[in-house]
């Protein structure tokens, strides 16, 4: 044996369990979505079983592209994952420069802060939609409902009255409804997800050299400068690293958008694989490869552009 | 110009007080080095004099303009950091550019001043890399750079070269030497090394718990320390310090003798002894001397090569003329 082949051999066990586990889902998902395979059907029991003989060639992708859904569904999962990652780093970064300060109590205020991560996202979306967003009984339909009140109270105002009675009654939004569930959706999981890009970030502040802050205050840096070009050069990793596994666990979000609208004019390119699959495993495998296909899409352009900073 | 004075200048930390008032004064285009063991507040008083440290009390003067409200960018003052300080992100160019975008100065300017100091730093070919593409030494050039576009009235320099390997040192003291030559501003230096303070200084400050030991030149500082102190930590090998008998019959409380100024003889002299470990550098020789009259180890350093190896056993005889003496309190007599 070779000095080379043995570390090889060494490697192959775990090179093979991952091959294992992701060409075989991929392979049998590729195999489905050329045939025809349904779980029910009593006009033709013979779909019901995955067999070559059922093969369908690109008729489920063509089933799947004229489905009124699925534009939808690909312009909906990459608006939600967009927002959330542009809203995330936003917030991040700032909540993680302002906790950076000493200041009392700053380890409870942390603590706080980190906590909406540990929410289960279908406690998360149930609590925001029917606690908070809820048109008549969440603190939305209240907050609106008092201010509502308010206003018809300076109606009857000796002089400002008439002025007041000019304004318009605040109508609550729903959220459930099919155009604004979507921002629904960006809203709570960007609740969720701001901690843990406060908790990389603030890691990452940590780390900064203080030296480098106090070159450039003698240089003549104001706070906005020393921010602007040391701060945020310093944290392109980190938010490379927050953006790249944001990415990932929200082109799969489910949990949100079922509770919210059951998929109700905003569905995702998994709820739309949920709703094939069931019945129509053929057609759910079909969306589930221009998934991939579009995950890899969105993966290049991530890593060309923060690809960029980490190699740096 | 930059005429640094520091009247009853104060620090505290909390409930410490490290700096006690302290009076200070370094006339324009002196080099100034401020030198003592760590912790003895050296590096505290030059981010009080650059900004970075409030004071509790006191004031400083720069050009005999009150500075002591003054924010650390407005003192017109440059400083090198031990660390480099560099900003990792950013080209050399970017990185000497720092201070001048900042004031907003024209491109076009900035990069004839860029251009002129990388020039004379060595640094031309190297303008377009990244800090991390640099040695220890080149980093430190451009953080000088970084310091000299700004055209400082003084520079200070936190403890530049401790990270430097020993060869790079001396070679980088020489340029800052030499840089100081040729500018004439104002320096201030901090160090722990009293090798780097002797060779570099026109006034040297010695602290010790935030009070001035002494200062004055190198050679003032040698030949006339103030105190047992200073006569300790100023000169390599150190100083050997002695009290006792041999001490009293000389008529002092504490008495010291420079490793230098002792002669020794194999047959006979006023001290006896045993030879412990002698270092053979070529153009000295150090002995250390165990077992005399004077105490645990005396260190004796003679020009040029001595065969004496460890258990030989010498006689030791001081100049008398160069016996520094000490009275109870440790100051000079």
């Amino acid at each position: 044996m070779t000095n080379r082949s043995l570390p090889r051999l060494l490697q192959a066990p775990a090179v093979l369990l991952l091959l294992v586990w992701m060409l075989v889902p991929l392979s049998i998902t590729l195999y489905f979505s050329f045939i025809r395979y349904v779980l029910n059907s009593l006009r033709k029991p013979e779909w019901t079983k995955p067999a070559l003989s059922n093969w369908r060639g690109f008729g489920n992708y063509e089933f799947v592209l004229n489905n009124k859904d699925f534009i939808l569904a690909i312009q909906n999962s990459l608006l939600i994952v967009c927002s959330i990652l542009i809203l995330t780093v936003i917030f991040g970064v700032l909540i993680a420069v302002l906790i950076n300060k000493t200041f009392m109590g700053r380890g409870v205020v942390r603590v706080l802060l980190i906590s909406p991560f540990f929410v289960m996202p279908a406690v998360n979306a149930v609590l925001w939609i029917n606690m908070i967003l809820d048109p008549v009984l969440g603190l939305q339909g209240l907050a609106v409902a008092g201010i509502n009140e308010v206003i018809d109270g300076l109606r009857n105002l000796p002089i400002l009255g008439g002025f007041f009675s000019m304004w318009p009654e605040l109508e609550p939004i729903s959220f459930r409804a099919t155009q604004t569930s979507a921002y629904a959706v960006i809203t709570m999981v960007t609740w969720q997800w701001t901690p843990f890009a406060v908790l990389i970030f603030m890691t990452s502040l940590q780390s900064e050299d203080q030296q480098q802050k106090e070159a450039a205050v003698l240089d003549g840096a104001g706070t906005w400068s020393q921010f602007r070009f040391l701060t945020l050069p310093h944290l392109a990793r980190p938010i490379a690293i927050v953006v790249m596994i944001q990415a990932i666990f929200h082109l799969s979000l489910y949990a949100e958008i079922e509770i919210v609208s059951r998929g109700n004019g905003n569905k995702n390119l998994p709820y739309l694989i949920g709703e094939f699959a069931n019945n129509n495993i053929g057609a759910a495998s079909a969306t589930g490869i221009f998934a991939v296909i579009l995950a890899n899409i969105v993966a290049i352009f991530l890593l060309r552009m923060i690809g960029k900073t980490l190699m740096d | 110009m930059g005429r640094i004075v520091l009247n009853n200048v104060t620090k505290s930390f909390g409930e410490t007080q490290v700096i006690p008032p302290l009076d200070l004064t370094i006339e324009d285009g002196e080099f100034a080095v401020f030198v003592g063991p760590s912790g003895c507040g050296k590096s505290t008083l030059l981010r009080m004099i650059a900004g970075l440290e409030d004071l509790t009390s006191g004031q400083i003067e720069i050009d005999g303009d009150d500075v002591t409200q003054v924010p650390p960018s407005k003192r017109g003052l440059a400083m090198v950091f031990q660390s480099y300080a560099l900003y990792p992100h950013m080209t050399v160019r970017k990185n000497i550019a720092f201070p001048l975008r900042m004031e907003g100065m024209d491109q076009s300017e900035i990069d004839k001043k860029v251009e002129a100091a990388a020039k004379s730093l060595n640094l031309s070919d190297y303008l377009d890399r990244k800090p991390a593409a640099l040695s220890g030494g080149q980093r430190q050039r451009v953080a000088i750079g970084r310091a000299i576009v700004r055209n400082p009235s003084a520079f200070l320099f936190d403890e530049p070269l401790s990270n430097l390997d020993a060869a790079l040192r001396v070679g980088m003291r020489l340029e800052i030497s030499e840089m100081h030559e040729s500018m004439k501003t104002t320096m201030i230096y901090v160090t722990h090394d009293q090798v780097e303070a002797m060779t570099m200084a026109d006034k040297i400050v010695v602290l010790q718990a935030g009070v001035i030991e002494q200062v004055g030149t190198p050679l003032e500082l040698y030949h006339t320390p103030r105190n047992v102190f200073v006569a300790g930590f100023i000169g390599s090998p150190k100083m050997n310090i002695f009290s006792g008998s041999e001490a009293e019959k000389l008529g002092a409380h504490t008495a010291g003798i420079r490793p230098e100024h002792i002669d020794i003889d194999l047959s006979g002299g006023t001290w006896k002894g045993t030879v412990g470990v002698a270092e053979h550098l070529g153009s000295d020789t150090f002995v250390h001397v165990h077992d005399t009259a004077l105490g645990d180890l005396v260190t004796v350093r003679i020009a040029g090569d001595v065969a004496v190896k460890h258990g030989d056993t010498i006689y030791l005889t001081p100049q008398m003329d160069k016996i520094h003496k000490f009275d109870e309190q440790g100051l000079r007599v």
